[in-house]
């Protein structure tokens, strides 16, 4: 159904498995297009922030990655396998909605023993060391929680889950700078702990958050996808296009990923909806 | 799944039970003070059918209305259960939450919507049965258990009424995706087909039986009969119900005649009356069901509800699988 490697990739050449694969990914609501002919790749063990405007299709990306949503064109496979409503496949992806989506009426513990009751894998012990350490406490309606501490309990659920591949669709967009630091080094903590087996896609605004957590890049604006890649190797390949020429000493400036991202954010506009994808899988 | 699905209405359940707890405190207390009245009145009248018929209705008052309150059962647990089941997580955005963990969505509902029709069906059970226990003396002193109103609190029917509209307001939610219009059409769908279903297709699910009788005589059917229509009829074939009002345009002016002015005085000229109209051929006429069809119509009832309801349900299984969540 849909070809192993998508043609132009060099992952071809690498034996690095892929956990993110899309070829022609595309969705369309009646008239209007969410997400056209997406092409991008993540390696196992990457985390990838997900960025673009508002409406650029980021949650339309990672819905369909889910298995929530289906496509309309192209094809997906994360893990090996095609995203789709199997629970063994639900098994193996964590997918944290824009709304930190909880029931406001249940104590985190509550959500920790619907979770056991639902999942095959499920590490309890791992959400309440977490959100004890956290100050969180356990029996309390998570409606009376704090912003953060909500994506805190829902970040540990998910990660109770210990999926292979992490979806998290904006967690935190809605929070403070404090609880967004916390949040993300919840994050960090959980890849460093996954070995290498858990792969991260986090789509943000919030760029210079990415940067401290991300090493991958997938850049959407106007429902395709403009850049995507290493994001070293993406700095280093636009600081050559950029940088060198009437400089003869070779004085190279220093592109930060936001001066990248913003730079191509409006590209949709400007190179008329041009295909800019860029690949450089593994470092 | 189950476990969501308990944590979930657990709190609800209670106050359910609860209420039923106290009607059945009510109708027990009642229905066994009812029941030693009936036997003490079946003692004074030992078999003599026209010392029964002289006896008054068994209740009076505000438990006489008690099992109606059957009535509204279903349609409350469509409203506040039902309608809400898809409705509301889709609202609050729960879904994500139940639909990111290790079970599909068809799995997810058939659990929800499994353990809500079974809640249902038990619920409506349970309170057809005390009814029908309750109502049994008055059954048998007024014949009435296959009469509108009786039919519908007594028997299997109240469990299909209570599956139906659960799963009326379980769709009418997955279609909606929002609780306030799935209340709406949950409760003005339920009123709707109750109406239609007991007043226009009822009385014909099997075709209804007349008798004819001498105007002049009487004739009740016999056992709990469902009388759907009684009166007379001319040879020429003018159908009058009871009725003076009704009878005199009706009548050969030589009957006319005869009609009392005060007919509720002087039953004699009543008879003169019927009299004179079997000389013109005239004939009194019963259509009814027969008492022995009461558990057909039961069944055929509940079997409309329950068929329905499937249908429903499918259509909740469908979108839920079909949408993009």
């Amino acid at each position: 159904m849909c070809p192993q490697r998508p043609p132009g990739t060099l992952a071809a050449m690498k034996p690095q498995s892929m956990a993110v694969e899309t070829h022609e990914l595309s969705k369309r609501y009646r008239r209007v297009s969410a997400l056209t002919t997406c092409t991008v790749t993540v390696p196992e063990g990457r985390v990838c922030a997900l960025v673009g405007p508002n409406g650029a299709g980021k949650t339309t990306l990672l819905r369909m990655l889910a298995g929530l949503t289906r496509p309309t064109g192209g094809t997906a496979r994360v893990l090996d396998g095609v995203p789709r409503q199997n629970a063994a496949f639900l098994a193996e992806i964590g997918f944290l909605a824009q709304e930190i989506p909880l029931y406001r009426r249940f104590s985190a513990e509550d959500h920790i023993r619907i979770g056991a009751h639902m999942n095959p894998r499920w590490d309890a012990s791992l959400v309440r060391t977490q959100l004890t350490r956290l100050r969180i406490p356990l029996g309390q309606r998570v409606g009376t929680l704090s912003g953060g501490q909500r994506a805190q309990v829902a970040l540990a659920l998910t990660l109770a889950k210990r999926p292979r591949l992490l979806l998290l669709d904006e967690p935190v967009a809605a929070l403070d700078p404090l609880a967004r630091q916390n949040f993300l080094a919840t994050l960090t903590a959980a890849v460093a702990d996954g070995g290498g087996g858990l792969t991260v896609v986090l789509s943000s605004h919030l760029v210079s958050d990415l940067e401290r957590v991300c090493n991958h890049l997938i850049l959407l604006a106007g429902s395709r996808v403009q850049l995507s890649g290493d994001i070293d190797t993406l700095l280093t390949e636009h600081k050559v296009l950029a940088g060198p020429g009437d400089d003869a000493a070779g004085q190279k400036q220093n592109l930060t990923l936001e001066q990248m991202v913003v730079a191509y954010m409006g590209a949709d506009e400007a190179s008329g909806g041009k295909h800019l994808t860029t690949i450089g899988e593994g470092s | 799944m189950t476990w969501l699905v308990w944590r979930q209405y657990r709190a609800q359940g209670a106050i359910a039970l609860a209420l039923l707890a106290a009607f059945a405190a009510v109708i027990l207390a009642d229905g066994f003070q009812l029941a030693a009245h009936w036997h003490s009145i079946l003692t004074t009248c030992s078999g003599n059918n026209a010392c029964l018929q002289q006896q008054e209705p068994l209740v009076n008052g505000v438990v006489s209305d008690l099992p109606d309150i059957s009535l509204i059962v279903p349609t409350v647990l469509g409203i506040l259960w039902g309608a809400p089941l898809v409705a509301h997580e889709l609202e609050s955005r729960t879904t994500d939450f139940a639909w990111a963990q290790s079970v599909t969505r068809t799995r997810w509902l058939a659990v929800k919507i499994g353990w809500l029709l079974l809640a249902a069906a038990a619920y409506g059970g349970v309170i057809a049965a005390l009814t029908t226990w309750w109502s049994g003396p008055i059954n048998a002193l007024s014949a009435s258990a296959f009469v509108p109103g009786q039919f519908d609190t007594q028997g299997i029917v109240p469990v299909g009424y209570a599956v139906f509209a659960m799963a009326l307001g379980i769709a009418a939610g997955t279609v909606a995706r929002r609780t306030l219009p799935a209340i709406a059409v949950a409760l003005g769908g339920f009123i709707a087909l109750r109406l239609v279903v007991s007043t226009v297709l009822r009385p014909h699910y099997m075709a209804a039986v007349t008798t004819y009788y001498k105007v002049t005589g009487s004739f009740t059917p016999p056992g709990q009969a469902w009388v759907l229509g009684q009166g007379a009829v001319s040879r020429s074939g003018v159908v009058v119900a009871q009725g003076w009002g009704d009878l005199y345009p009706a009548l050969p002016a030589s009957c006319q005649r005869l009609l009392p002015t005060s007919p509720t005085g002087k039953s004699g000229s009543e008879s003169a009356v019927f009299s004179c109209m079997q000389a013109h051929g005239w004939r009194g006429f019963a259509t009814y069901q027969p008492a022995g069809r009461y558990w057909p119509f039961q069944g055929i009832e509940t079997g409309i509800y329950l068929l329905l309801a499937a249908a429903l349900i499918a259509v909740a299984f469908a979108i839920i699988r079909r949408r993009d969540a």
